[in-house]
């Protein structure tokens, strides 16, 4: 729950990709800085916030969760539902779960935001040894898909920080140069209709405070 | 080396710790205690005194009653059903829980009647694309509970068994994470052949529809809480409603996994126990008591503003509102019964039809629970006997005057310690057990009840 933190905004991202390539450890090892081999698999949802001072401004990142596998897809609607960044996780050693990232990133496009910011991230860098995704390939397939790219390792924290930062980053550029429709309390969503509810953008909000 | 942290079920280890492989603290000086339930760590190990202690006479004499039920298991259920559903209420002796819920799903019918089809599933290779997305599982079931903890053990073993086999039964349907955990409650108390069937009894007859392609028996489950919220607790469902908290948010996996996730372990023993007796309306019941004890008055509502920080509420529900005796206590008393579930099951069916269009999966209907599941597929008494895997014979005359069970003590013994000094001449061991079991268990042949079906409650334990 929101402490005493103020914050000015509020996104939602949301990791989706194959079951067991690291999703849940990404979460946690950005939101609480912890990594378990023991993580239990995911089902329904999960979730966790972490605030991120940037240049200026603070931003609150509402990251989410779900279970990877296939069957699943058919509950998403509310998944995605207001999210503003995605981060589309694959295992850089099992080719399989690379070669279902088209699969994805058109669920994504079907039920997601049209303007969602989206990242491949090819996770388990530090099995290194065991991989079958070249980097290439993937920042080729990102490139062409107009989509950020990165390899993260959840177990040992290369780029975890830099992948989440990049992508809320880059939501930011986009929310500062559109209009802003407020979604729910506190949420912030990206595209038309036109219209702020008599707040302007930049004021400090300490909304979802327990007062 | 690993220190295993509370509450959230994730081991905390700063980068300076190596990471271990197995889940457990290898290390004597951390070495985790393990509850009586198994675990040794996270959110579900128990912690002092929240759970009931029943005083041993009292758990003698339910394994008393218990026994003498499992004996003429059809005539109990046939005519003194409401007896056993109190005995469930009243939660089953530990040493019996394994053997109660494969009688009260069938699955100890769907055994007998089905002989070797588990051998036979089991000693297939099963899909490869089941199998792998299996295996990726087997090691994020209860990690926390020694018979999972270990990689390749047993318990991950028998739950690798259990899963395949299922995908072999149902290859329509394959495999859905969600069955993992219900397999891995079953393993907990009883061996791999009859957490399949009861895992199947389950799947088919409990919660049909749940684990198949397109989720929508669930989805439909959802909506059916949801309205079933508006009567028990008005605030709580205008607040879900307020801020578009769909139920598929909060609720899936409490249903999916029959609460074995969410609520600490003596609760989820109770709640299984009544679940398997009576059927889903259980799990309606338990959702909708966490959902008003934690949103159900103004009060409470004060603390969340939005969809995201109710979801936070919900995911961390007060331990009191959790507790064993209270929940029960609430389950019992809050009135939502079979026909206000179905009643209400039509009514979203109908929604459903409007808005996506026919299913795509059609269920069988649900059974509510071990009377309806008996009446639909009755068992032969040949299939009721119960078949101990060990047999020992004694020179001792088994007692055939009624005298009280185990429990009575001759002489200053028990009988069942009368039977220990004395070295058993033959064992018959059943062969389909793993040949190194050091500690041959005793087993002391129950005798044909003398006692009428009739006999007084004095347990007023809840």
């Amino acid at each position: 729950m929101g402490s005493d933190e103020s914050y000015n905004f509020v996104f939602k991202v949301v990791l989706i990709g194959e079951s067991g390539v690291g999703k849940s450890n990404l979460l946690s090892r950005f939101t609480k800085n912890e990594f378990s081999h023991e993580s239990r698999t995911t089902i329904g949802v999960e979730f966790s916030t972490r605030s991120v001072q940037m240049d200026n401004y603070t931003i609150k990142a509402q990251i989410w969760d779900t279970a990877g596998l296939e069957r699943y897809r058919a509950i998403t609607s509310a998944y995605y539902r207001g999210a503003v960044g995605a981060l589309l996780v694959y295992d850089i050693s099992k080719h399989l779960t690379y070669e279902s990232v088209d699969r994805w990133l058109k669920e994504l496009f079907d039920h997601a935001d049209p303007h969602i910011v989206v990242m491949l991230v090819g996770n388990k860098r530090d099995l290194d040894t065991l991989r079958t995704v070249p980097t290439e390939e993937g920042k080729d397939f990102a490139e062409k898909r107009g989509i950020l790219f990165m390899e993260t390792s959840a177990l040992d924290s290369t780029n975890v920080e830099n992948a989440f930062n990049e992508v809320l980053k880059a939501i930011h550029k986009k929310v500062a140069s559109r209009e802003v429709t407020r979604g729910s309390i506190c949420a912030v969503t990206i595209g038309s209709p036109i219209g702020l509810k008599g707040e302007a953008q930049g004021e400090r909000r300490s909304c979802c405070k327990s007062s | 080396m690993a220190r295993i942290g509370h509450g959230n079920g994730l081991a905390s280890r700063d980068s300076k710790e190596k990471l271990t492989d197995d889940g457990r603290g290898s290390d004597p000086e951390t070495e985790a205690q393990v509850d009586k339930y198994g675990f040794t760590g996270g959110a579900q190990q128990h912690h002092g005194q929240s759970a009931e202690e029943i005083p041993i006479e009292v758990l003698r004499q339910r394994e008393a009653k218990w026994l003498e039920m499992l004996n003429s298991w059809d005539k109990w259920m046939a005519k003194k059903h409401k007896t056993v559903k109190e005995r469930c209420q009243k939660g089953i002796p530990p040493s019996l829980r394994g053997r109660a819920w494969l009688y009260l799903t069938g699955g100890k019918g769907r055994r007998e009647q089905n002989q070797g089809r588990f051998q036979v599933l089991d000693n297939q290779p099963g899909d490869p694309k089941w199998v792998d997305i299996i295996e990726r599982d087997l090691h994020r079931q209860f990690p926390f509970h020694e018979m999972f903890a270990a990689r390749g053990g047993h318990g991950q073993q028998d739950l690798l068994r259990v899963l395949k086999a299922y995908t072999l039964h149902r290859p329509e349907e394959g495999y859905c994470q969600a069955q993992a955990p219900i397999a891995a409650v079953l393993l907990m108390h009883m061996p791999a052949e009859d957490a399949f069937w009861v895992l199947v009894q389950i799947c088919e007859k409990y919660l049909p529809g749940y684990y198949s392609t397109g989720l929508e028996a669930i989805q439909l489950d959802g909506e059916i809480l949801y309205a079933l919220l508006r009567r028990v607790s008005p605030v709580a469902h205008r607040h879900l409603k307020k801020h578009k908290l769909e139920p598929i948010l909060y609720m899936t996996e409490w249903f999916m996994c029959a609460f074995s996730r969410t609520l600490p372990w003596a609760s989820v023993l109770r709640v299984w126990d009544m679940f398997l007796c009576e059927g889903v309306k259980i799990l309606f019941r338990v959702g909708l008591v966490l959902l008003r004890s934690m949103l159900g008055s103004q009060e409470k509502l004060k603390a969340c503003q939005g969809l995201y920080e109710t979801m936070e509420l919900l995911r961390a529900i007060q331990p009191q509102y959790m507790q064993e005796t209270f929940l029960v206590h609430k389950i019992i008393e809050i009135v939502v019964s079979e026909k206000d579930i179905e009643k209400e099951h039509h009514a979203q069916l109908r929604r459903w039809k409007e808005t996506h269009g026919d299913l795509n999966c059609k269920s069988p209907p649900r059974m509510h629970g071990a009377k309806a599941i008996m009446a639909a597929e009755p068992p032969s008494r040949q299939d009721l006997r119960q078949r101990p895997t060990i047999i020992v014979d004694s020179p001792l005359a088994p007692e055939t005057d009624g005298k009280r069970p185990e429990g009575a003590k001759e002489n200053g013994k028990t009988k069942l310690e009368k039977q220990k000094t004395i070295l058993a001449p033959q064992e018959t061991v059943n062969p389909d057990l793993p040949p190194s079991d050091p500690s041959p268990l005793k087993h002391m042949t129950i005798q044909e009840s003398k006692e009428s079906l009739s006999s007084a409650e004095h347990d007023t334990y809840l």
